[in-house]
């Protein structure tokens, strides 16, 4: 089983964000980087199954200047086999189709079983990577899953719908799944992994080799949310606090109907 | 008349008497060899380490310690009665030497004897006084294991073989001196000489002297059976802790105390880290784990076992010989519980009363770092995120390193990156950086060395976590990766001294940087202001107050800082009612080896029990030294219910009300009375 696993580097989400010059994305001043979460339950799948198998290979890919080189080697640590770097400096100027259609450059000819990615980025956000990647390559696309099983060739996932409901979705591989929190706790590295994974395989590529589309979206600009009215802190007697409660339940929300 | 006494009187001092004892001595040094031969074997499944450097103080130590029972005469009772039994036993043993030297040696080669005169009258005196006093604690002893029974001391069958055998011996080496005396010597005035032995000898009296000598020869040859059944058991009962506490005093860890085995991860061939077996232990762990003497004083001081952990060090420090004696593939993690291992806080209280000089901590830490490293566990999943955090922001909390100066904005502080021209180097550490209460301490840190006309420096964004919390879980890696990053920034500057608030911080820079390259004076924010004020450099204004004082682990057990804070408190006009844990018996907070990044899932909070300890006191401040023990105390008052009557605060923040306030906010401003308002005594 050959599987591709798409991770991106994100900066930690406690990071003080400032606008870069072009008020287009973030200035990347004083970040802290990071594998974007999903993408961490993403190689954890990944290497799960791997085990399950006693086989395979788990490539793990990148978009991104030199740096994302550390969230591909975290990944390696938790046991991935080998790396694929894309070299972009420019990966934040380029529109989800643009990121998915240079993955699917790479990964066309490659014969991967399954694609692993995270639901979205946790700075973008757009949460289509994924399934523009599945479209491209013609598989078949499960999002936001929160359980994975395998067995002779058929995969099983839950997914995530609205409401707290699940569905239960079969499908046969080639196909590309995006994870959601909950689907498995990622592994720590071990020592032994993390030194084996200084030495495993990046392959690098350039963004000249793989990009073909054109953007269809621009970021026109980036701005902070509005500030807003903070949380209601409820003070007084225990009997009143759970009427004042009661009623800005019953008023500003639908749990009573 | 000359005072003396006919050696190997009655029993005769032919063949017939001596080819037996020695033939019997040789059989039971024999056995005392084999045993040993193969406990040894044992011993050496464990890897190579060396103890037997600088031999020459490590003997003085060693004799000190065994001779004087220093250590285990630290707690009164049982320990009293020990030291007393064992210096009565081991005059006994002396006293036996010195006649067998003389009757079998010195005198039928050269003619000397020296049992004879005044120095025989002390030598019995002393020898009959040393045996009332072993026999009196041994029965004394033996009223506490069978009859008052402490809670959890664990009394198995060979404890009643060795108390029999000890009360045999001593009772019939009086009972043939009595009927020795009887015969010999009553109604002479060398008897009084042995007060105890006269009685036997009044009471035996009327045997008769045909009866006497019967009674004599028959007890003296059971009597030396029992003896030699001494030295043939030593390697097989608990009797052998004779030998080992006293080579485990002699094969101590000789410092700095506290330190870690720095491992080196890139050795070329090691594919394991930390201890996942028993051979993966040193020689020096299996030998200690045969050492132990369950005498409870480790269990009974550990706050994980107060607090209903699964932890006991006394039963790890045994489940460990077992495993050594038993069933040496075991893993030691499942055998000993991982719960049980991650309980431990590394207080080194266990260590520190250990009157076997047992080295508790460091085999807790080799086993986690092979759950950490080897298997990529922690105690929780929090405690996975707060390492991870700390990977990637170079601190615990999660919070934007970029932040980690934030605290000093508008106090007049630069780093090192803006000014590298300061008189010291202030390592703030996570929480007196990120933590709101903590942070206190850090400002008030800065107020009182400007008041001494210090200029201080920090790192700032530049500034990383110190390791100490990830260390002490095991994650070795991650500690000498930000090791390495802090040493390489500080040594980038010319810094002169380093201060820290932290104690897990000055523990960590003082001595475990040592081993990776820091070489720089480092001391703890309560040593430096205590030398600033001796020698006048800072000016506080003193008002009585009342207050308890918390001992944290790592300036108190683990450096022996014990008077300094005691001192500024003083200054400061502080009456310490002192709880009945401090100095060396603190209790711990519960947030060292890692735990302030771990929920306390199991049994009850040690910050709760601690903080009832102080609120027994009866005084309105808890006063600590430490952000692990403020951010501890912090809740524990919360959650044992006396935040009404119960303030925490570190020294910092104290020794900062009682600066003297300044008027005005230019250089000339005028000094005015000191600021005092806070307290509440």
């Amino acid at each position: 089983m050959k599987i591709l696993v798409c991770v991106k580097q994100v900066p930690d989400m406690e990071s003080r964000f400032k606008l870069n010059a072009a008020g287009s994305w973030y200035s990347e001043q004083d970040l802290a980087w990071r594998m974007n979460e999903y993408d961490e339950f993403a190689v954890e799948q990944a290497l799960q199954l791997r085990e399950q198998l006693g086989d395979g290979e788990v490539v793990v890919l990148s978009i991104g200047p030199d740096r994302v080189k550390e969230a591909m080697k975290k990944a390696l640590a938790m046991g991935a086999d080998r790396g694929v770097h894309i070299q972009d400096d420019a990966s934040f100027d380029k529109d989800p189709l643009q990121i998915a259609s240079m993955i699917a450059a790479y990964a066309a000819d490659q014969g991967f079983d399954l694609i692993f990615t995270g639901m979205q980025s946790q700075d973008r956000g757009s949460a289509q990577v994924g399934v523009l990647l599945a479209g491209l390559l013609g598989l078949p696309a499960v999002t936001t899953i929160v359980a994975f099983a395998y067995a002779d060739g058929a995969v099983t996932v839950r997914r995530e719908l609205e409401g707290g409901q699940k569905a239960v979705v079969k499908l046969t591989t080639p196909a590309l799944l995006t994870c959601q929190l909950g689907l498995n706790t990622p592994r720590y590295p071990t020592l032994p992994n993390i030194m084996k994974a200084k030495k495993k395989e990046i392959l690098a590529l350039t963004v000249a080799d793989l990009l073909k589309a054109a953007a269809v979206t621009k970021t026109v600009a980036t701005v902070f949310p509005e500030k807003k009215g903070g949380g209601l802190v409820l003070e007084g007697d225990v009997g009143d606090l759970a009427d004042k409660l009661l009623a800005i339940l019953k008023e500003k929300t639908t749990v009573f109907k | 008349m000359e005072y003396t006494r006919e050696i190997y009187w009655n029993v005769g001092h032919g063949i017939g008497t001596l080819l037996p004892m020695y033939l019997l001595l040789l059989v039971a040094l024999g056995l005392l060899v084999f045993g040993y031969w193969q406990r040894v074997k044992v011993y050496r499944l464990g890897k190579v380490l060396k103890r037997t450097d600088a031999l020459p103080g490590r003997i003085v130590a060693a004799l000190t310690q065994a001779l004087s029972q220093a250590k285990v005469m630290r707690v009164a009772g049982a320990g009293t009665a020990h030291g007393l039994f064992f210096w009565g036993f081991f005059l006994l043993f002396i006293g036996t030497c010195l006649i067998v030297l003389q009757a079998d040696f010195t005198d039928p080669l050269f003619g000397i004897q020296f049992l004879r005169g005044r120095f025989y009258l002390l030598f019995s005196l002393v020898l009959d006084l040393a045996g009332a006093v072993a026999i009196v604690m041994l029965l004394g002893l033996l009223v506490r294991r069978y009859l008052l029974r402490p809670d959890g001391l664990e009394t198995r069958r060979e404890d009643a073989l060795i108390h029999a055998l000890l009360l045999v011996i001593l009772i019939t080496g009086f009972v043939i001196e009595g009927a020795r005396m009887a015969v010999t010597e009553l109604g002479t005035d060398l008897a009084p000489w042995s007060p105890v032995g006269l009685l036997f000898a009044k009471a035996l009296s009327g045997l008769g002297e045909a009866g006497l000598r019967a009674l004599h020869s028959s007890l003296w040859w059971l009597h030396l059976l029992l003896a030699l059944a001494f030295i043939a058991l030593l390697p097989w009962t608990k009797l052998r802790h004779i030998f080992n506490v006293s080579a485990n005093y002699l094969l101590a860890d000789r410092g700095p105390k506290g330190n870690l085995t720095t491992l080196d991860l890139e050795a070329e061939g090691v594919e394991s880290f930390g201890a996942a077996k028993l051979a993966d232990l040193t020689w020096k762990d299996v030998f200690d784990s045969d050492a132990c003497t369950l005498c409870m004083r480790c269990q009974d001081r550990c706050p994980a076992y107060a607090t209903q952990k699964p932890l006991s060090p006394m039963k790890v420090i045994n489940q460990l010989q077992e495993i050594a004696f038993g069933t040496p593939d075991a893993v030691l993690a499942e055998t000993i519980g991982k719960d049980a291992l991650w309980s431990c806080t590394t207080c080194r209280a266990c260590q520190e009363i250990c009157p076997a000089a047992i080295e508790h901590v460091p085999k807790f830490v080799d086993m986690r770092r092979n759950l950490v490293l080897m298997e990529g566990e922690f105690p929780g999943e929090e405690v996975m995120t707060a390492v991870n955090d700390t990977e990637v922001n170079g601190n615990p909390l999660g919070m934007a390193f970029a932040a980690r100066g934030d605290w000093a904005e508008g106090l007049g502080v630069k780093t090192l990156a803006e000014d590298p021209e300061v008189d010291l180097l202030y390592f703030v550490g996570c929480y007196a950086s990120f933590d709101q209460r903590n942070i206190k301490i850090a400002k008030s840190f800065i107020r009182l060395c400007q008041a001494a006309g210090l200029k201080v420096g920090i790192l700032g964004k530049q500034e990383k976590c110190c390791g100490e919390p990830v260390r002490k879980l095991g994650n070795e890696y991650l500690y000498q990766t930000l090791a390495q990053e802090n040493i390489e920034l500080i040594q980038s500057y010319a810094v002169k001294r380093i201060v820290t608030s932290c104690p897990h911080c000055f523990h960590t820079l003082s001595k475990d940087y040592v081993d990776l390259g820091l070489s720089l004076p480092v001391e703890h924010y309560t040593v430096f202001l205590d030398r600033l004020l001796a020698a006048g450099d800072l000016q506080l204004g003193s008002e009585t107050f009342s207050c308890t004082y918390h001992d944290s682990c790592y300036l108190g057990r683990y450096n022996d800082i014990y008077d300094a804070p005691r001192r500024l408190l003083a200054a400061a006009g502080g009456n310490i009612a002192e709880m009945d844990k401090s100095r060396s018996d603190s209790f711990c907070c519960g947030a060292g080896g890692g735990r302030i990044l771990a929920e306390e899932k199991l049994g009850t909070r040690i910050s709760e029990s601690r903080a009832g300890m102080a609120a027994a006191t009866g005084a309105p401040l808890l006063v600590s030294n430490c952000p692990f023990c403020l951010t501890m105390f912090e809740d524990g008052v919360k959650g044992a219910g006396f935040e009404d009557s119960l303030q925490p605060k570190d020294i910092a923040e104290i020794l900062a009300e009682r600066l003297p306030t300044r008027v005005g906010t230019g250089p000339d401003a005028t000094v005015g009375q000191p600021n005092c308002k806070e307290v509440s005594a």
